[in-house]
Order: structure tokens, then sequence, then C-alpha cells
């Protein structure tokens, strides 16, 4: 389903990816091991277009990443950041708008929706009345996990989704995820996503 | 109806005031005086180079003529905004100069129709200063609103991408940070109009008044010129980002200026 082939990424003189191959299957999850620097986050940005390979190309569904299929990658796939970089703004203004994008319209989300979501992810329940700033690391983490599920794309990309988490929210959101029938690819430091079976480890 | 003459004589007069400000910066090692003298001196040279050109102009009066001044007015604005937005000449002039024809051009030429009722639509006296109001306004305001848009991108460049994979589409993506740049482009304009006149005569109306006309007539033009300074920067910032918009972002929609 996702294939990368021969990608090439060096960033002035440091060689981030030589001739780097990856497949990933439909409904696989699949944990990105690989030490600090070697590129695990470009991976991912590189998937969006944020990041252009110097050489080698990546194909999801068929269809080559460039100008006339970026719009598919972009919009077929979830994307949790690191640092969740959600503008300050009241959370759910946040979500009204990220919902009211023209590719996005068609899901219909209700207080009722989000509440149900944010239970399962212990996540106070007056969240949405407040600003993003004043959220904490763990929660805008999940905040961004919440937005993932809502948004209901078939590729998932999370970025360090629990190492704010305390540990029993991060066997909830491990076993959360490892249950989705999605294209999940995880980059994370807690050894419990390895722990899980459903999880395959790419390392390099 | 004119203002007394000023000869130059009397100007000079003023020469003796600065007398002690230098004698007070020499004895208080304010290090301003050369400074001081290098800015009026070149101002004096300026003013009488653009005195001399503007009265030539204003003496044939000449429609195109007129207009060209003005087309010349905003290639110079665009080229400063280029510069103090670090924008490549190149690329970015031709954009700059749309962003701020567009907008000055229609909007002086409805005050000059429906305002003023001028038969000559270009009159020099009419066109140079009243285009010169909205373009001196306008040039401010795109450099605050280009400056704030890219800035903003640039410093929140993961939450610009973090929008660009949840939205999938670049002027969506883009929408929050365009609002804050005509935002902040065009809150000054509103809050020296919400204080005009309590503070200092605005420049317009000193003008008028030293001419001769009495003030209910001033007002009346400073009214209408601070309306169409204000609709004149809200649309050249508009177009300024859009405009440039088209040549900032690569094929991935990613910032390369």
């Amino acid at each position: 389903m996702i294939q990368f082939k021969d990608i090439n990424l060096s960033f002035d003189d440091k060689i981030v990816f030589e001739n780097f191959n990856m497949n990933v299957l439909e409904g696989e999850k699949v944990l990105l091991s690989a030490p600090s620097g070697k590129g695990k986050s470009t991976l991912f940005k590189l998937m969006l277009g944020f990041q252009k390979a110097d050489r080698g190309e990546i194909i999801f569904d068929s269809k080559r990443l460039e100008k006339s299929n970026l719009a598919y990658f972009r919009r077929n796939i979830a994307y949790v950041s690191q640092d969740v970089d959600l503008r300050n703004i009241k959370v759910w203004d946040l979500i009204d708008e990220i919902f009211s994008y023209k590719y996005n319209k068609h899901i219909k989300i209700t207080k009722e929706k989000i509440m149900n979501v944010g239970e399962y992810l212990n996540l106070p329940a007056d969240i949405i009345e407040k600003e993003v700033s004043q959220l904490s690391g763990g929660e805008r983490q999940r905040l961004g996990l919440m937005i993932c599920i809502l948004l209901d794309r078939k590729v998932w990309l999370l970025d360090e989704i629990t190492s704010g988490l305390d540990k029993e929210m991060k066997e909830k959101v491990v076993d959360y995820v490892s249950k989705q029938e999605k294209t999940i690819l995880i980059i994370s430091h807690d050894k419990i996503w390895s722990k899980n079976d459903v999880v395959r480890v790419e390392e390099w | 109806m004119n203002a007394n003459e000023v000869s130059y004589f009397s100007m000079l007069s003023l020469v003796f005031l600065i007398v002690p400000v230098v004698i007070i910066n020499r004895k208080l090692s304010i290090n301003i005086n050369k400074k001081m003298f290098y800015s009026i001196g070149r101002m004096v040279i300026q003013l009488s180079l653009v005195g001399i050109f503007l009265q030539y102009i204003f003496n044939i009066n000449n429609p195109i003529v007129n207009f060209s001044y003005l087309v010349f007015m905003i290639v110079v604005a665009s080229f400063s905004t280029a510069k103090s937005c670090d924008f490549q000449i190149k690329k970015f002039l031709a954009p700059l100069i749309l962003a701020f024809i567009i907008p000055n051009a229609i909007i002086l030429l409805f005050f000059n129709t429906f305002v003023t009722r001028l038969d000559n639509l270009f009159n020099a006296q009419y066109m140079i200063p009243i285009g010169g109001m909205l373009l001196g306004n306008s040039l401010s305001g795109n450099i605050i609103c280009i400056n704030n848009f890219y800035k903003a991108i640039k410093q929140n460049k993961n939450k610009y991408f973090y929008s660009l994979s949840l939205s999938g589409n670049k002027i969506e993506a883009l929408t929050p940070y365009f609002k804050n740049a005509i935002l902040a482009s065009v809150s000054p304009t509103i809050a020296s109009i919400e204080t005009i006149g309590l503070v200092a005569l605005p420049g317009m109306m000193t003008g008028q008044i030293l001419g001769g006309a009495i003030p209910l007539t001033a007002i009346k033009y400073q009214i209408a010129i601070m309306i169409a300074i204000l609709i004149t920067r809200y649309f050249s910032a508009i177009l300024s980002i859009l405009f440039t918009g088209f040549k900032a972002f690569d094929e991935y929609d990613t910032l390369i200026v």
C-alpha cells in the first residue's frame, strides 16, 4: 500500500537516507525504530510532501508522490505531529475549523461524538472550552489523536503520541491503535509498542 | 485664498533657532549635529527637486503625464516594499505593482469622480496629492501585511504543515495567517481614524487651512480621504498577499521566500 523506493536525502553534509526502501501493507501497524537523527519524523514529512527527497519515490495506493497526487496523499493520511502543532485557539473552534475544510466537511462532528472519544482518551469534559495553550503536553497529544480518529482516514502517521502519557493511558492508546483497521505508522520510544504482537517493527 | 508666501530669507531665519540646539548638543555631547544637518540638507535638496518637478507637471497638467507620474510613484512604492520585505525584486516586482495599482487607481478615480467631482479626473492638483496620500498609506499597509503574513508562516512552519495535512488545501491552511495579516495592516488606520483631530490636525487639513480653505471644507476632505485611505489600504493588502502568494510557494505548498 505504501512504498518507499530508493529514497536519498541529505541535509547539508549529513546523509539521512541512502537508498532507503520500505514496504507497508494495507492494515499493517508498523513501528519505525531507528536512533535519533536517522530521519523517522522526516519520513512522515516526506510522505506528506513537507520535505522533498533528493532522489527516490514514494508510492501510496499506486500513486506516485508528485504535484498532481499531492492532495490525495495529504487527504488520505492523518498525521499527528510530534509536538501536535495546533494553533492557539479554543479547542472547539479548532475542531470546528478542521471539519469545515472542504475535504472534511462530509464528516459530521457533534459535541457528543467528541465527548465519546474524549472520554475514552480520559480527556477532561470541558476540554473543548479551553484554549490550546492551556492544555498539558499529554492532553495535546490525545487531542491530536482524537482529531486523527475523527478524521477517519485510511492511513495514520503517529509521531510520539504516547511520550507524555502515564502508563495506564499508554496501554489504552496502544490497545486502541492496534485494533484499528487502518494502516498505521508509528514513531515512539515507548517500549510498550513493540511488545504488542500486532505491531511490526521496522528497524534501520 | 492663498497662504502667505514664505520668502527664502524668512526660511533662513529658522536656522537661527537651530543654533541653540547645536550648542546644547555640543555641550552635552549628544552626537547628532552631523546627522541633523545631513538630514536637513537632504530634505532641502529632495523637496526642492520635487517642488520644481511638480511645478513643471502642474504647469503642463497633461492627463497622460499626471497618470505616468502616479505610475512612477507606484513603481517606487513596489521597489520599496520588496526591499523592506526581503523579496527578490525580479520575482516580486510585478505582483507588487499590480497589488498597488489596481486599488489605488480605482479608488483615486472614484474619489475624483464622485467626491471632488472633477471635470478632468486626471487634474494634477488633485490626482497627485490625493494619489500620493492613498499610495503612501497602502505602502506602509502592504509592508506590514506582507511581513506579518510570511513571518507568521515561517515562525509557525510546523503548525502550517499540520494544517496542510488536515486540509490538503493550501488556501484553507493559509486563511488564518491571511486574516491576521489583513488585520495587522488595517488596524493602525482604524485606530488613527478613531482619534483623528483630537491629538493633532491631520496634514491634509492643515495644508488646506493654511491654503485658505475654511475648516468645514477641510474637514469634509479629511473625512473623505480617511475613508478612501482605509479602503485602498484594505484591498491593496489583500491583493499584495494574493499576488505574491503565487510566487512565494513551491509546488508542494512550501514557503520559498
